[in-house]
């Protein structure tokens, strides 16, 4: 399991922030001493740290760059300071990401993941059963045929996916699709978990994607 | 300063002097001293006379119009005994003493205004990250507990952070400081921040946002250009017209010197003697009048961003058919040619 060091000194946020982690499957855990703040970072050895900026003692950017003197973990700026010069600061001191609060978590667990993605560097290539999914190219095969993918089939798809066997929301969909510049509608995107449906038929898998009514969508 | 005027107003001492000289004319034709010797006399004086006020006229008008060209040129009038010299007669080195004072003082009241702005300033940004703690942590509680999911939760906490970020830019705006940074930025991205503020909202009320800017780039400050746009998608959210498919569509265009991006939708409009009046601070007009939370304060801050930011803002509308607003960026050529 993935360890994500929530470093938050709102003791509100990091215990909601802890419980969204580890709901999301990751082993998130809170930083309690700032006092040594950059040892205790050190000691935990996390997979990932979500950072603020005014946090007590030594403020994240400084943090941020004694970090980086040393390690390469990622890092994900989380703060309300929403200015460019704070943004464009902590990227220049080698923060992967910038997210300002109030954020939507739906989101951040995105870009949380969009981070270990590209950290693993793994082949894009995805599987479903015997199915192999290309998400760059936007096609799903197997050995005997290739169906094509639209853009927001594939969203759609890679993310009922990624939560195989769990409930994925409505929300959570829409979220990701908006999240990727394509901002459909309700309708749309019924029209495209239909049209999903069938492809998904074409090779055999009917009622792969389940409807749980007043709840969302399940991959089976 | 004027000769005439300055005769004028020494008309005393004038009508002193020609009295005198007439009564010492008097004095010595009475005293039968010979004609040549009063001609000499009165020659001689009338000369010294006319000597001491064109000395006097010149060094005054030296000093009074070097005194008005610059205040003319000053910015900050009050700095003025900055620019002119101590004059070098009397009355003029008293008036030249107190504007010193007077300076002075200003000065100073000018100081502590601005600088319990600044204090001011820096609260407001403090008390809004602050403020931002509980909304965030709220979020993530509405996230966490499903039960205690609601989207018109949501929807009033967005409406929370709209305000106090309108507060946070007002300050920003009426500020003197330069606290932003331009850096070339993609409209996607910006777009794509205000969608998803808007999402719930956009969806909720069955409005299509429609994005068409392709990749093009432009130089502003992300944040500010983001709460502009921001501004102007909730009053096309806001103004949604009964009856029609609504939809809000944003597309870019450019040509040799600007990029221009605009936002139109299919709302209600804006009346034809309300459209000049937008972007006046605290103006609600018709519109605003039918909707309760109008502050009237959205679009005078966007147009002051801009003006910041050196970006030029339009409104185009027909009431019950559309709202255009336009956003023009200078494309800067150094820039392209420095790289």
């Amino acid at each position: 399991m993935k360890k994500i060091l929530i470093v938050e000194d709102d003791i509100s946020i990091s215990s909601e922030l802890k419980d969204l982690l580890d709901n999301a499957g990751y082993n998130g855990v809170v930083l309690k001493d700032f006092e040594n703040s950059y040892e205790e970072i050190k000691k935990e050895n996390p997979d990932l740290i979500l950072l603020d900026i005014n946090i007590p003692k030594l403020n994240g950017e400084m943090l941020l760059q004694k970090i980086r003197k040393e390690s390469n973990v990622p890092i994900i700026m989380v703060t309300s300071k929403n200015t460019e010069t704070d943004e464009v600061l902590s990227m220049s001191y080698g923060a992967d990401d910038y997210i300002t609060k109030p954020y939507n978590p739906t989101i951040l667990l995105l870009r949380i993941n969009a981070i270990f993605k590209r950290m693993e560097n793994k082949s894009d290539i995805l599987a479903y059963n015997e199915l192999e999914i290309d998400p760059k190219k936007g096609i799903i095969k197997n050995e005997k045929e290739e169906i094509i993918l639209t853009k927001n089939e594939m969203i759609i798809f890679t993310f009922l996916l990624a939560n195989k066997g769990n409930i994925v929301t409505r929300d959570e969909l829409m979220t990701d699709l908006w999240n990727n510049d394509s901002y459909i509608n309700d309708n749309a995107l019924n029209v495209n978990i239909s049209r999903l449906r069938t492809k998904l038929k074409d090779f055999g898998y009917e009622d792969a994607i389940e409807t749980r009514k007043g709840q969302g969508y399940i991959l089976k | 300063m004027k000769l005439s005027k300055y005769l004028r107003s020494n008309y005393l001492i004038i009508l002193l002097f020609i009295v005198i000289i007439s009564i010492i004319n008097l004095m010595l034709v009475s005293f039968k001293v010979q004609n040549q010797a009063i001609m000499g006399v009165t020659v001689t004086a009338i000369l010294g006379f006319i000597i001491y006020v064109v000395y006097d006229f010149g060094r005054r008008k030296k000093f009074y119009n070097k005194f008005l060209n610059d205040l003319d040129l000053l910015d900050k009038k009050y700095l003025i005994t900055e620019m002119i010299d101590k004059p070098e007669f009397y009355d003029g080195e008293i008036l030249y003493d107190a504007l010193y004072e007077i300076d002075k003082s200003m000065s100073e009241k000018i100081k502590e205004y601005s600088l319990s702005i600044q204090d001011f300033k820096e609260y407001i940004e403090m008390w809004i990250h602050e403020v931002k703690l509980p909304l965030a942590s709220i979020n993530l509680m509405i996230h966490n507990h499903k039960e205690l999911s609601d989207k018109k939760i949501v929807e009033q906490l967005k409406r929370i952070d709209d305000d106090v970020e309108q507060v946070l830019y007002y300050v920003r705006s009426e500020n003197a400081e330069k606290d932003y940074l331009i850096k070339e930025t993609e409209l996607n991205k910006v777009i794509g921040n205000v969608a998803m503020k808007n999402k719930d909202i956009l969806l909720e009320n069955k409005i299509d946002f429609i994005v068409d800017v392709d990749d093009r780039k432009v130089l502003t400050d992300s944040k500010w250009l983001e709460f502009i746009v921001n501004q102007i998608v909730s009053n096309s959210i806001k103004y949604i017209r009964n009856g029609v498919e609504h939809f809000i569509k944003i597309t870019a265009e450019e040509n040799n010197q600007n990029t221009i991006l605009k936002i139109y939708d299919n709302g209600i409009g804006i009346e034809k003697s309300d459209i000049t009046k937008v972007f006046d601070k605290t103006f609600t007009g018709n519109n605003g009048r039918k909707i309760e939370t109008s502050t009237g304060m959205g679009l005078y801050i966007a147009k002051q961003l801009c003006k910041k930011l050196g970006h030029k803002i339009a409104i185009d509308s027909k009431e019950n058919e559309f709202t255009e607003v336009s956003i023009l960026f200078n494309k800067d050529d150094f820039l392209n040619i420095a790289k």
